[in-house]
């Protein structure tokens, strides 16, 4: 099945006229699934990327969530118990970060360059809000993706990018279960001599279907409704089984 | 097995669900008390977000307290009229409880919060029950609220206006007392997810005085019309109820009530209080233990 599907992706890349704008064409990207269905039994997944390189150079793919405002909160001891004291908030956070490289970060591309198309965690520009100094910032932002991290929303290392020949790859990202919905943009850039050459843009969606998505679209389209149907099937939860042991 | 909650959007071990909550509707069937105060934490504890935690328990102690008070309603144990004038006390709070929580959730200090309550509340209400249940187990009678009533008899509970009948608790009291007791309750539903079963049952035994057979009955009725007055309130204000997770919580739940109720029976009043008391305490000194050790990550993140 596999081989079919290299095959016939082979086949699709060959016919793929060279019409596109100048840098597009060195690169070819294909989904095995261009969407994460999220049901009830779901408990993570994996994303398979193929791509081919007409062109010599190093590969960077970069896995965006949609981005989200994010506030960090430090705590600190008051009376000896430990709370929240200080916050910061910050926007442009991918609610969502993986990322896969065919060489080294830093032989790859200048730090300026990763910078500029996001490539590694340190490099995603997000920026605070409001009045802080330079250091706070820092902490708070390392702090960000540390929680991140932890959490498995971020990459802590970049994914391994295989090369099936000196064309044809494959990466595979792990999602996790609790991966944060919406809409996510693949982006692929080619990289030669430090210099970005060919970029490509694939869209993907991961989002609930069947049951778990008419629970959340109940809730959220109807939700005095939903609210009424919670509390008549607790009710009902409720009589039932008294009235099944009353039996007894 | 792993199961995905909808609202919560998050994986969580369906086992570990059921169990808790089976545990919990056996405590509920048992005492007369929601449980919330076990699940809340626990839940939050498994990494659901205290909003989802408190939504959903709010339903789930809707079908624990239901199937409670027809117990208890079969052996004619609900003072109806008393648990209405309480509830008119609770709606108002549980209106009040979800601005409340709204706001320190803004403000960032709801984690901090909803603990110190409970360390403040599970450690008073338990620290009295436990010294109350032992010395009248110690003197070998059980203290069915005869002795207790002393609290109703105070000059400032006297002396309030709006006096009522209540034939079935052979009570006749100021309104306001049930009132301020539903409010409380109704204050605890919204913000900590429990339906204050074991701060009504006290308050009820010993401030007005009610017979201790009619106390668990009345109390989870009146948890009950306020937990489905907060189930429906979270689900619009805060889309927080999710019907994944409450549905298990209330099948472990349901069942677990059962036996609870069954157990009892065969139950002394001032040793079940013991045993609840011990309980609390139990809870109390785990959560304020955390709220003193040092986190080992002192940085959080909360998406807007």
């Amino acid at each position: 099945m596999f081989r079919f599907m290299l095959l016939a992706f082979v086949i699709m890349c060959g016919l793929t006229p060279k019409a596109y704008a100048f840098d597009s064409d060195l690169l070819t990207i294909g989904l095995a699934d261009d969407t994460v269905q999220i049901t009830t039994g779901f408990n993570g997944s994996r994303l398979t990327i193929f791509g081919v390189k007409r062109e010599q150079g190093d590969l960077a793919i970069v896995v965006r969530g949609p981005e989200r405002r994010v506030t960090v909160r430090r705590k600190g001891q008051s009376l000896g118990m430990w709370r929240n004291v200080d916050d910061m908030r910050f926007r442009n956070v991918p609610s969502y970060y993986d990322f896969a490289m065919s060489g080294i970060e830093r032989e790859i591309a200048p730090a300026i360059l990763r910078r500029e198309y996001g490539i590694g965690v340190d490099s995603l520009n997000f920026d605070a809000l409001g009045r802080n100094t330079e250091a706070e910032i820092r902490t708070f932002r390392e702090a960000l993706i540390r929680n991140k991290q932890m959490h498995g929303h971020f990459a802590l290392e970049p994914e391994k990018i295989t090369f099936l020949s000196d064309e044809f790859f494959r990466v595979d990202f792990d999602i996790p279960a609790d991966v944060p919905t919406g809409r996510y943009t693949i982006m692929t850039y080619l990289f030669q001599d430090g210099r970005a050459v060919g970029e490509r843009k694939t869209d993907l969606r991961i989002g609930q279907v069947g049951f778990s998505a008419s629970v959340y679209r109940f809730a959220h389209n109807n939700s005095l409704l939903y609210g009424i149907a919670a509390v008549l099937m607790a009710l009902f939860a409720g009589w039932l089984v008294n009235l099944f042991f009353r039996k007894e | 097995m792993q199961i995905y909650l909808p609202i919560a959007e998050m994986t969580v071990p369906a086992e570990s669900i059921l169990l808790l909550g089976t545990f919990v509707g056996f405590l509920s069937g048992l005492f007369g008390v929601g449980g919330g105060f076990l699940t809340t934490p626990f839940l939050i504890f498994m990494g659901l977000p205290p909003g989802i935690a408190v939504g959903t328990q709010s339903n789930q102690l809707v079908a624990a307290s239901l199937s409670g008070v027809l117990a208890h309603f079969k052996k004619g144990n609900v003072d109806f009229k008393l648990g209405g004038v309480m509830l008119v006390g609770s709606l108002l709070g549980s209106v009040i409880g979800v601005s409340l929580f709204k706001l320190l959730k803004h403000m960032g200090q709801i984690e901090f919060v909803i603990p110190l309550l409970y360390v403040f509340l599970l450690g008073s209400m338990g620290l009295m029950m436990f010294y109350e249940s032992l010395s009248s187990m110690l003197k070998k009678k059980d203290a069915e609220g005869d002795e207790s009533s002393k609290l109703m008899h105070h000059k400032f509970f006297a002396s309030l206006p709006y006096k009522m009948r209540f034939p079935r608790s052979k009570l006749y009291v100021s309104a306001l007392v049930p009132g301020a007791i539903g409010f409380l309750g109704g204050l605890l539903v919204s913000i900590m997810g429990i339906g204050g079963g074991f701060l009504l049952v006290p308050a009820m035994i010993y401030i007005l005085g009610m017979p201790t057979i009619l106390v668990a009955g009345t109390s989870l009725f009146q948890i009950m019309i306020t937990t489905i007055f907060a189930t429906i309130m979270q689900a619009i204000t805060n889309h927080t109820v999710d019907l994944v997770l409450a549905s298990m919580l209330i099948f472990g739940g349901v069942v677990g009530a059962q036996f609870g109720v069954r157990f009892s029976r065969k139950l002394k009043g001032s040793y079940a209080r013991f045993l609840l008391a011990s309980m609390l305490l139990i809870v109390c000194f785990k959560l304020a233990g955390d709220l003193f050790i040092a986190p080992t990550e002192l940085y959080s993140t909360e998406v807007n």
